[in-house]
């Protein structure tokens, strides 16, 4: 009789001390597939084949992720101003699409450590006169809406006082309007202002300048409060850094040079 | 779960910005009725005359803007008269597009109007003396427009909400460019959307009662 009670008690212990929530974390691993954001009209970071599969730094780290965990890599695309709300409302896990680790958008996602480093170029069309990046005062510009550069770019016009900012929805969209004479100028990364150029997509379209930004730190974004994700992205970033992976995949989608050193010296984290 | 925290203080900051954007929309919205109504009047002269040509420019207008996407149309006003090296600002491209819209829509408001107009009208204004276009303008064409105003009012409401597609022809300005500026910069996506829905509501809500409050007083007889 009184063991039988205090059977009972221990298992309704044990039931009220369950965790009423499992975090991201195990719910990834217990439902089999990691849903990425990816923005696909962002080469080298994220495009599409001939036959129109999704390829990309961004893609291989997706999938790297996804087999770290023991699951399997859904891609979901996105535009640049869609990463973030489809986080929030819940269509995909993390985001592996180039985000910018800025103060602002730190307020409403979790950013992991830094995965790769952006510089800026400025793209011109070819008829135009421009020696530095300075040249851009005064002249139509446009960018990307809701990315690093075009909220840089919007607030460079706005202390000119001159020239006129149009932000497009996407990166395809920027780059037609350049090369059709419809904006003089534009910010991109300098990996995708070279892809775009050599490619012979857009005609008429010329790199002038370096950006004069900090090198662009992008990172992997998830919910604010999922810590047990985020730290498990810092340690993956970090291994793939430590076996080369990093390095590799530098090499096979961006070429030559080296690949971006992803600390800040004098801050520890 | 409910993953979002609202936080009202800082849409509502933003609320000046939004009536500024709003005046925009009105300004794009009243501009490409007026200039709609005036090409829709045009077409169904053209329609009316017995040169078959200008019959074959009137069906092609109202073909293509009733059976392709606004969307689209503003798309290619922007982009693919860019490609003949017709360059036109976001503003241009939008307030054109839509007018392209409700020219065609409006045309055939006017000829299910005409339809309720009796023939006996034009015969007895013709009949004392008037030429075919006297007798379109002082007789025909004001009971057309009497007919069609509540339908009218219908397509302005619409052109405000079309504005909205200027976002992808880089269109800030206007109120859901404005917004979706600030949503970008804030992820505040409910509040200012909310906000937003709020203040097209009371826009197309005063147009339609004052355009009641016209029809009640124009047209009593």
């Amino acid at each position: 009789m009184k063991s039988a009670l205090f059977t009972a008690g221990i298992l309704a212990a044990t039931a009220i001390a369950m965790p009423a929530q499992a975090d991201k974390l195990d719910d990834i691993i217990a439902s089999g597939t990691l849903r990425c954001a990816v923005v696909l009209d962002f080469p080298p970071m994220g495009s599409r084949d001939e036959s129109n599969n999704p390829i990309g730094f961004d893609v291989d780290y997706c999938n790297d992720l996804a087999a770290a965990l023991g699951v399997s890599a859904e891609i979901v695309e996105t535009t640049f101003p869609e990463r973030i709300p489809s986080l929030m409302s819940g269509r995909v896990d993390v985001a592996v699409a180039s985000t910018s680790d800025t103060l602002e958008r730190a307020k409403t996602v979790g950013f992991s450590i830094p995965y790769y480093a952006f510089e800026n170029a400025v793209v011109a069309r070819e008829g135009i006169e421009m020696a530095s990046w300075e040249d851009m005062k005064g002249k139509t510009v446009g960018a990307t809406a809701g990315t690093y550069e075009a909220i840089w770019l919007e607030g460079k016009v706005k202390e000119w006082g001159e020239g006129q900012f149009r932000p497009y929805q996407n990166q395809a969209d920027v780059f037609l309007a350049l090369s059709q004479g419809q904006l003089d100028a534009t910010v991109a990364t300098v990996e995708v202002s070279e892809a775009n150029v050599k490619s012979g997509n857009f005609g008429g379209i010329k790199i002038v300048d370096k950006a004069p930004m900090v090198p662009d730190y992008v990172a992997l974004i998830t919910l604010r409060e999922e810590y047990g994700l985020i730290n498990y992205m810092n340690l993956f970033i970090n291994q793939q850094v430590r076996t080369g992976r990093y390095a590799e995949l530098y090499k096979k989608w961006v070429g030559e040079g080296e690949p971006a050193d992803l600390t800040i010296p004098g801050v520890y984290r | 779960m409910f993953n979002y925290t609202f936080r009202w203080n800082q849409a509502l900051n933003s609320l000046p910005q939004m009536l500024e954007g709003a005046l925009v929309t009105m300004e794009i919205a009243i501009l490409s009725m007026v200039i709609g109504i005036s090409i829709a009047i045009l077409l169904t002269l053209f329609r009316l005359s017995r040169n078959p040509l200008l019959v074959g420019i009137a069906a092609t207008w109202v073909e293509i803007a009733r059976n392709t996407p606004a969307l689209f149309q503003i798309y290619m006003v922007h982009f693919g008269l860019a490609g003949f090296g017709i360059h036109l600002s976001p503003y241009l491209s939008l307030l054109i597009g839509i007018a392209f819209n409700n020219a065609g829509y409006l045309t055939e408001n006017f000829r299910g109007a005409l339809k309720a107009i009796p023939d006996t009208q034009t015969r007895a204004a013709r009949s004392l003396g008037m030429t075919p276009l006297q007798a379109f303008r002082n007789v025909i064409m004001p009971q057309m427009l009497r007919i069609s105003f509540l339908p009218m009012t219908n397509q302005m409401v619409w052109a405000i909400l079309m504005t909205s597609l200027g976002a992808v022809v880089a269109m800030n300005t206007d109120l859901y460019g404005v917004t979706s500026e600030l949503n970008a910069r804030t992820f505040r996506t409910f509040e200012l959307f909310a906000i937003a829905a709020v203040i097209f509501y009371l826009i197309t809500k005063v147009i339609t009662l004052s355009a009641r409050l016209l029809a009640a007083r124009l047209f009593r007889y």
